[in-house]
């Protein structure tokens, strides 16, 4: 298991048993419908913990990204350089996830679809740009 | 004496300072650096550790050096003591300010020791643990700096040119520093041939890590007078927190900063056109593009053709970290601003030295996390 991913959090366990079968899921709160990620043990909006972990579309928009050229890992040597994504889902939340390596390089406010990808048994977001 | 609009104001004021050597200083402890730094502090202010009754220690990204450590080595009991998770110092200047306003103490000594190069301590590991960021990748404070900066240029057209002229002016404020770690000069025409390290951020953009301890001593104004140093008064001081999360919007590009600003401007009466030396915590050069522009320096959005325009260089209006910040004098998580302010305001400063500057300020922040502003200076009236 990686030091960077939060596999053993029970908070997680929902996302990545989803994450698995290919669906893209994020926390709903029961009480007044705000959607949430990264997951909480509350709704910060108005802090009720009835929730349920909900579908949504895997598509959204470059917020901004990164490239890295330096691993400040060690699990990260092999893969550098590689670029790192803030995307805005159309259903709401930001998410973080790697951007797949495309014919060009991406631009803030490009379109991004959500594939899953599995490396050393942890499924994970990565952004194709549409 | 403070009024009830800014109940601070001259009412408490910097009086001793204190730093080791910053680089490389193996061997020895977060809270060795921190003692030698604040016995240094107190022989600077004339005073000693029986005058103290209060003590604020600002725990290292490690987290040693708390005040139960320091305590210790120091070998006193006081009424006031207190340990801080957050750095810069801005927010254990803050404490003692509130400290000493209120009564419970009178003159405290402020420390922050760190030994991260030493040890060789990971800055890539995650620091609260991995996340959904960290799993993606996104490690280290360049990442997210990274992401803030490329919105930036996204959104407002900053270039690299005009983003570049932080870290090409603080080599040259360092290169009159001889304290500074890096010293070797650099140009524009560097500065763009370097490789990108986290892209849009070059190695020139980020700070380096550094062993070292800095230590300050505060007391009230009356006291003051009585001692050998020209006092920097504390002016005014505000904090805002944006800790509702991260890896977001609010969280990166820190809109929030306008409300510390607001909160300092409002309190002193005093306008951006009133600060004679500004100094900017800077891990990265972003740092001191969102606060020029939150805190009304130049409007926001407006940071990049700002920069260009030379005002923050030596020679210029508004000298930006006069020893060469985080990114060329020494890591020290922001607490040498504080030094530095206060040589300034003393004119002690050396090759560097500002003419006559009579209010300083200093604007930092705990990751994207938590902000803090505190104005100094020369006359206890300012503020009021």
């Amino acid at each position: 298991m990686s030091d960077l991913t939060p596999m053993d959090h029970p908070l997680a366990a929902p996302y990545f048993q989803e994450a698995r079968q290919g669906r893209l899921v994020v926390q709903r709160c029961n009480a007044c419908g705000a959607l949430r990620w990264p997951p909480l043990s509350g709704c910060p909006e108005c802090h009720s913990r009835d929730t349920t972990w909900v579908d949504v579309a895997p598509r959204g928009t470059i917020w901004s990204f990164v490239v890295y050229h330096r691993a400040f890992a060690a699990e990260l040597k092999s893969q550098i350089p590689y670029t790192v994504a803030l995307v805005e889902l159309d259903a709401g939340p930001y998410m973080v996830g790697r951007v797949i390596p495309g014919p060009k390089p991406p631009a803030v406010g490009d379109r991004a679809v959500a594939e899953f990808v599995v490396t050393a048994g942890e499924p994970s977001v990565h952004w194709r740009i549409a | 004496m403070g009024t009830l609009r800014n109940p601070v104001a001259g009412a408490v004021a910097i009086v001793g300072l204190g730093h080791t050597h910053q680089g490389e200083l193996p061997g020895r402890t977060v809270e060795d650096n921190a003692v030698d730094a604040g016995l240094e502090a107190l022989a600077d202010a004339g005073l000693t550790v029986a005058d103290l009754d209060g003590l604020i220690a600002c725990k290292s990204v490690q987290g040693g050096g708390n005040d139960v450590a320091v305590g210790e080595l120091l070998g006193v009991n006081l009424p006031y003591v207190q340990s801080l998770d957050y750095g810069t110092c801005n927010f254990s200047l803050h404490l003692a300010v509130m400290a000493i306003v209120s009564g419970m103490a009178h003159t405290v000594l402020l420390t922050y020791g760190a030994d991260a190069r030493s040890r060789k301590f990971d800055f890539g590991k995650p620091m609260y643990g991995a996340d959904f960021a960290s799993a993606a990748g996104l490690v280290h404070i360049a990442g997210r700096a990274g992401l803030a900066l490329q919105r930036h240029k996204a959104v407002y057209g900053t270039t690299d040119e005009q983003f570049g002229m932080l870290a090409v002016g603080q080599r040259q404020w360092a290169q009159m520093n001889p304290n500074a770690i890096f010293r070797k000069p650099l140009t524009m025409a560097d500065y763009l041939a370097e490789p990108y390290m986290v892209e849009p951020l070059r190695r020139s953009d980020v700070t380096m890590i550094s062993d070292g301890g800095v230590a300050v001593v505060v007391t009230t104004a009356e006291r003051a007078q009585d001692l050998p140093n020209r006092p920097a008064y504390v002016a005014g001081i505000a904090e805002y927190a944006g800790v509702r999360g991260e890896h977001n919007p609010q969280n990166l590009m820190r809109p929030w900063l306008k409300d510390s600003a607001k909160a300092i401007w409002t309190s002193t009466g005093l306008t951006p056109s009133d600060i004679d030396a500004l100094y900017i915590q800077d891990p990265t050069a972003l740092w001191s593009l969102q606060m020029l522009e939150y805190y009304g320096f130049c409007g926001v959005g407006e940071g990049g053709p700002f920069l260009a325009e030379g005002h923050t260089l030596p020679g210029g209006d508004l000298p930006l970290n006069t020893h060469g910040g985080q990114l060329s004098e020494s890591y020290t998580w922001g607490w040498m601003h504080v030094v530095e302010a206060v040589r300034q305001l003393r004119g002690q400063a050396g090759q560097r030295q500002l003419d006559a500057p009579a209010i300083a300020m200093y604007c930092s922040s705990h990751g994207f996390v938590k902000a803090a502003a505190s104005i100094l200076a020369t006359s206890p009236d300012v503020g009021t």
